[in-house]
């Protein structure tokens, strides 16, 4: 792509966040949601980080790794038990990316 | 920003994203790499993270710029790839509908994936006064604006960086490791880890979807089966978040 085609990406790009984030919130009080639409909101966004995450420990390359040779699997679901454990975030991911960097190197 | 910093709300939103701040900087500086080896100018890699801040939309952005595909089909990725944040506002937008229309464009374009379910869990009721819709805004303001900063530092660093930074040591796994310890709590009740669970099964079964359409049909369909498992599994108790009405102080 040319300077500026990139340029042209960028903008829409940046108007594609614009959208998506700021849309609800300039104009949102003028739409009126029925309220199970409200009350399933609230479990929007812990299935938008699930759906963010889960795919990270499971999808290398285009292709789902189920098998324990996967570093990322291991070490998040260690990660995860450990979070449950002490209950703090930081230790946690030093926690986490050493289980991940011991499995990538010796595994 | 100064100002802001001697309000206890402010730092205390600061401080409940504090540790999340080391995986978005290491997740910034990932994007902030893959912009360059993706063969971005200095100039366009800067302009990209500081106007667009939006790390998911940039990567799904990137591969499709090196293959020379439409702009549209670009811009349509990057629309649908962020259509989480449009859902996810319509739950936190208006507790500040009573801000400038400049504000509020602000705000919404600064809160992102973690800054939601954070503010949520610290206030999960509706302001009644003055003092406390203060302290909403404040606390927002301590979740969003760091966040930012952070971002952007470890972005501008990978740009820097470029290909000295090896990639190998899967750096942006910090970032996932952080978003895990903010998931992690939001699955205590029944629909919430039946939610979380679908939403993963189908985020990884549907990753291949055209525009990465599988991120949203994965979001949509978690919240359905999480609100019909609350509909017709769960006891007539949990009223909590939908009684904005009440009045709790």
């Amino acid at each position: 792509m040319s300077d500026i085609e990139i340029w042209m990406v960028i903008i829409l790009l940046t108007a594609a966040t614009v959208i998506d984030r700021s849309a609800f919130w300039v104009i949102g009080h003028h739409i009126n949601l029925p309220k199970r639409v409200q009350e399933a909101l609230r479990y929007a966004p812990s299935c938008a980080l699930a759906a963010i995450v889960v795919p990270d420990f499971f999808i290398s390359d285009n292709q789902i790794i189920t098998s324990l040779h996967n570093p990322k699997l291991i070490a998040g679901i260690a990660a995860g038990v450990f979070y449950l454990w002490k209950k703090d975030m930081l230790l946690t991911i030093v926690f986490g990316m050493g289980i991940f960097t011991l499995v990538r190197l010796y595994f | 920003m100064l100002k802001d910093w001697n309000s206890s709300l402010f730092r205390e939103g600061f401080k409940a994203s504090a540790p999340s701040l080391f995986g978005m900087a290491a997740w910034g500086m990932v994007v902030g790499v893959a912009m360059i080896k993706a063969g971005l100018s200095l100039p366009q890699a800067l302009g990209m993270t500081l106007l667009v801040f939006a790390g998911s939309a940039q990567l799904a952005a990137l591969p499709l710029i090196v293959a020379n595909a439409p702009i549209w089909v670009i811009f349509a990725t990057a629309l649908i790839v962020n259509l989480r944040f449009l859902i996810m506002s319509a739950l936190i937008a208006p507790r500040f509908a009573h801000l400038s229309w400049m504000r509020r464009t602000l705000y919404g374009f600064l809160t992102g994936d973690i800054s939601v379910p954070l503010f949520m869990q610290r206030f999960p009721q509706m302001w009644q006064n003055e003092a406390e819709e203060r302290d909403q805004v404040l606390y927002l303001k301590g979740l969003i604006l760091p966040n930012w900063f952070v971002w952007q530092a470890g972005s501008i660093l990978g740009i820097l960086a470029g290909s000295q930074v090896p990639m190998h040591w899967g750096l942006g796994f910090a970032g996932t490791l952080a978003i895990l310890c903010i998931l992690l709590p939001l699955m205590r009740n029944r629909p919430g880890f039946i939610g979380v669970l679908v939403a993963g099964v189908v985020a990884v079964a549907a990753h291949a979807m055209p525009y990465k359409l599988g991120l949203l049909l994965a979001v949509l369909i978690g919240m359905a089966v999480a609100m019909w498992v609350e509909e017709h599994f769960e006891p007539v108790t949990g009223t909590e978040s939908t009684t904005q009405g009440a009045n709790h102080e």
